[in-house]
């Protein structure tokens, strides 16, 4: 496919000509102490609402979205999002919302939070649901602090200090553990699922919780799931279920059936809420009995006809973020939830692991593919024959984006060596398969010097992220501070 | 059930064939019997007219701020969003992308981030902001653990007059430390900060750093702020400010701010019953490896031209795992452009109007409900911006604005803790007009107030 990408050399905002006139007086506020008012204005030009505007939509034609081009980021479930969830959540009746109207006036938003909720204790196979985590990671965070109060009741804080992870784990997963103040035990996998010998050999009295993605980050459901159960039950520990992945088993099996304690799941990838660039997300949290009393309060609860927010809890571990969830985003994933039903959201993990088993058949003819071949959601391919040619992965994603598509995941899970996880959800068509399969072919076999010059169709060539570390310009700041010293650099020179 | 997933028999036949398996049951072999569900009891699909229907139904139950003269802030913000903030947005270039990996697939987007951080930075005073965090509560969790890794110790200070919600937040963004929370009393009549207090507190060793907020929990504007960092000396500052306030008060970072944190969602985003928000992140270029969070840089692609990317990502989780800064992957990066475009339509001048506005409103309310016997407003002799606490001399506030409601009046949002045995600083809430707000809705906020107190002289109706 022949593509180009739109390359405008769009100035910073701060670049533009402000139209202000700078005699006139700034407003008055009133009220100010002297000692705090502000010397001179924030230094950015005024603008006409069509400058704003064309800037905006230029920038905007300089980036991939799902919708221009397929986004087989593994592990990020880049599914199409709805459009009729973004005119439902821009409704008058679902934005001009104050979280601390009273609640007799905020019965809409409680219901759907409420009803969203069920929903998701059917998906998961767990009883309670809490939608106030702000995404996946805080989920994890939350679930690991409650985990925490768990024990603390029970008198083994103390004890129990560890949290295990496979080496397979996203990097949010020892993060959070960290961040939760605890020491992290990495177990090394055995053909990339749970080695359950390492695992039992980990495992004591100080274990606090082992943490597990199922379908893990190869793609492979974890075989050995009721014995890893049974083991971390067996020395008192909690199962954490990360949902990354749940959508290759949505209404196949459930993280309370396999025995996870706590689950987090990101709605912005199962439930289809749209990624905006880096987030929001959504992150709802969702427990079984030991660890449902230690929930984020306020949680959302049915009395009667009425909806209601409740803070008695005593256990709980308390706020997590401001307000109660992300409205909005929840607003969406229930509409999504809603249009499925029981046998679409099935439909969704067949489809989306038939995708996944049907591109990995295909990919594994040019490059090799780790571990066994059935997959669930996302497979891996391996790089590593690439270097023969004086190539890396890195030049072959780069390559890709000059098919117009989004190069997958790279470089993780580290135990595989240059490492490429695709994941193409079930809303990619065969059409759409084939078609990146070709652009494929066309990457990988093109010539080395290709390869390491692309991408050429971009609005820029490959980006020296080197030089952007190395010497940081972070705002308009730095560079204006970059420029006045290199105009000083110049003026020096030609001093005689 | 709309047609979002790919589907068409002949289709899926196909790459059932190249599979060389009759059916998709066949791809979950490996998952034991045992642990099949059976049906999950969700119940059947709809159409996307039937979801539209059913959705706007329960929507319907909400009532939203437009039905009442609402006077409600504090920790969401009321204000209008310029339309053209809501068609940037709406590129699905930019909403459907996700976090920039491959930057040069990505260049709107991280730019747009950049302009954000650059915005922040001129608002703010510091060298350096980040990409966005969750909200202004947990980025004050995150200030506190930036703190941390600046300074040894197991205390974090916070004003007393901090909003309960930010306090329990924090409180649990520390749960994985040796550090605890102590809290800065205020002045009873000014709501400020007690210096002397805090003088004497930092006095003691182990203050690993310390949070002023600037307004405050009560919409104080607290002049004293300014001194804090000469009391603290080598101890991290941490402040949480106000986009918009920042528009018109000297930069926290002039005044000595190691870290300034906020709420953003005021700049281009809607309440939206609480969320998405937005939290902003500045500090100062020596820590910027401390920093939690996203950063996005500027520097060449291979033929010299200016590009953007994701940098310092050796501080991130993706690289660093559990010796990251922070666990934060997701961010809230679409609420970035929309404060930056925000930020760009209103422009600096705009911004300083708006604030004028705000301010003059929230004095003719101040005077309207100051005359009203029975209420205290505001409560603190201090100067203040655009919110301000009310106190109540006679009956309780969960009282007094429930019957403000039912005269279509939010009145405000309650100060205090509401778990059942939390303490409380008082009968006091925080009110706050909004760019719309109209003399008439003043005043019959003041007509709806005389007639929800209890009688003078009579017992409180506890």
């Amino acid at each position: 496919m022949t593509f180009r990408q739109a390359r405008w050399d769009e100035p910073l905002l701060f670049e533009r000509p402000s139209s202000d006139d700078p005699t006139t007086p700034a407003p008055e506020v009133p009220g100010i102490p002297e000692r705090l008012r502000r010397r001179s204005p924030p230094a950015w030009p005024e603008l006409t609402e069509l400058e704003v505007v064309r800037h905006f939509t230029r920038l905007s034609q300089m980036n991939f979205g799902i919708d221009t081009s397929s986004y087989p980021l593994g592990s990020c479930t880049m599914k199409y999002n709805p459009k009729v969830s973004e005119v439902l959540a821009r409704r008058r009746a679902a934005t001009e919302l104050h979280p601390y109207q009273p609640e007799e006036t905020l019965q809409g938003s409680l219901e759907i939070f409420w009803r969203l909720e069920r929903a998701l204790a059917k998906v998961t196979g767990l009883p309670e649901v809490s939608l106030q985590a702000a995404a996946g990671a805080h989920g994890e965070y939350s679930a690991l602090l409650m985990v925490r109060a768990y024990f603390r009741d029970r008198g083994e804080l103390a004890r129990r200090t560890e949290v295990i992870l496979p080496d397979t784990a996203h990097g949010t997963n020892p993060a959070s553990a960290a961040m939760a103040g605890f020491v992290l035990r990495e177990i090394p996998s055995k053909e990339g699922c749970v080695d359950p010998a390492a695992l039992r050999a980990a495992v004591s009295d100080r274990t606090a919780a082992f943490m597990l993605t199922n379908p893990n980050t190869a793609g492979l459901f974890e075989p050995d799931i009721q014995e890893i159960a049974e083991l971390v039950h067996g020395v008192g520990g909690m199962l954490y279920y990360d949902g990354a992945n749940l959508n290759a088993i949505l209404g196949v099996t459930s993280p309370g059936r396999m025995g996870f304690d706590v689950a987090h799941l990101n709605l912005h990838k199962t439930f289809a809420t749209p990624h905006g660039g880096g987030g929001p997300g959504a992150g709802a949290l969702a427990a079984g009995e030991a660890l449902a009393p230690y929930l984020p309060v306020p949680r959302v609860v049915k009395r009667g006809r009425q909806f209601t927010l409740d803070y008695d809890r005593p256990k709980s571990i308390g706020k997590i973020k401001t307000a109660y969830g992300n409205f909005g985003l929840d607003l969406r994933a229930y509409a999504f939830i809603l249009a499925h039903g029981e046998e679409g959201l099935r439909h969704i993990a067949h489809r989306s692991v038939l995708n996944a088993n049907y591109l990995g058949k295909r990919l594994g003819r040019f490059l090799p593919r780790p571990f066994r071949p059935l997959v669930k959601h996302e497979f891996l391919l391996s790089g590593a024959p690439l270097r023969d040619r004086g190539v890396r992965t890195l030049d072959l994603a780069k390559r890709l984006l000059d098919e117009g598509v989004h190069a997958p995941t790279i470089y993780f899970p580290s135990l595989v060596e240059e490492a490429l996880m695709i994941e193409f959800p079930e809303t990619e068509t065969k059409h759409d398969l084939d078609e990146f399969e070709r652009a494929f072919e066309r990457a990988v076999t093109d010539s080395a010097e290709h390869l390491r010059a692309a991408p050429r169709s971009l609005a820029v060539a490959r980006v020296d992220e080197v030089q952007a570390a190395r010497n940081p310009v972070l705002s308009w700041k730095d560079l204006r501070a970059a420029a006045a010293k290199l105009e000083t650099a110049a003026s020096d020179a030609a001093r005689p | 059930m709309p047609r979002w997933i790919a589907s068409g028999s002949d289709e899926e036949a196909a790459l059932l064939r190249e599979l060389g398996i009759p059916n998709t049951d066949a791809l979950f072999a490996d998952v034991p019997r045992r642990l099949r569900v059976g049906r999950m009891g969700l119940g059947p699909g709809h159409t996307e007219a039937e979801v539209v229907a059913a959705v706007d139904k329960i929507l319907d139950r909400n009532r939203p701020l437009h039905r009442f003269a609402s006077f409600l802030g504090g920790p969401v913000a009321v204000r209008y969003v310029p339309a053209a903030v809501d068609a940037i947005l709406s590129r699905s270039e930019f909403y459907t992308s996700y976090t920039p990996y491959q930057p040069e697939a990505s260049q709107g987007m991280l730019q747009a981030l950049f302009e954000f951080q650059s915005l922040w930075v001129e608002l703010t005073g510091m060298d350096l902001a980040n990409a966005s965090l969750y909200d202004g509560a947990t980025a004050i969790g995150e200030a506190a653990l930036f703190c941390r890794r600046l300074h040894d110790g197991d205390r974090f200070l916070i004003p007393e007059s901090l909003p309960w919600e930010q306090k329990s937040v924090l409180t649990n963004y520390l749960a994985g430390t040796n550090g605890r929370v102590e809290e800065i009393p205020f002045d009873r009549r000014t709501g400020r900060l007690d210096l002397a207090w805090l003088r004497e507190a930092v006095g003691r060793p182990g203050v690993f750093g310390a949070l002023v907020d600037l307004p405050n929990g009560f919409g104080v504007l607290d002049e004293g702020l300014p001194s804090v960092k000469e009391l603290l000396g080598p101890i991290p500052l941490a402040v949480s400010a106000d986009p918009l306030a920042l528009s018109v008060l000297e930069p926290p970072g002039a005044w000595g701010a190691d870290v300034v944190v906020g709420e953003g969602q005021s700049f281009g985003t809607p309440p939206s019953a609480g969320g998405p928000l937005l939290g902003l992140f500045a500090c100062r270029r020596e820590h910027e490896r401390m920093a939690p969070g996203r950063i996005v840089g500027l520097t060449r692609d291979a033929e010299g031209r200016r590009a953007f990317t994701l940098t310092l990502q050796t501080r991130e989780q993706h690289i660093r795992r559990s010796r990251a800064t922070s666990n934060i992957c997701t961010n809230q990066s679409l609420l970035a452009v929309a404060f930056a475009a925000y930020a760009a339509l209103v422009g600096p001048r705009g911004l300083a109007e708006l604030a004028r506005s705000l301010a003059e409103k929230a004095r003719t309310l101040a005077t309207a409900l100051g005359a009203v016997d029975g209420l205290e407003a505001p409560k603190f002799d201090a100067p203040y911006l655009s919110e301000f606490t009310v106190g109540l001399r006679r009956g309780t506030v969960a009282e007094f604005l429930d019957r403000l409601r039912r005269k279509r009046v939010l009145g405000g949002v309650p100060l205090g803790d509401p778990r059942p045995g939390a303490a409380r600083p008082g009968e006091w809430y925080l009110t706050s007009p909004h760019e719309l707000t109209t003399d008439r809705e003043i005043q019959k906020y003041a007509r709806a107030a005389r007639a929800s107190l209890p009688a003078s002289g009579g017992g409180t109706s506890r």
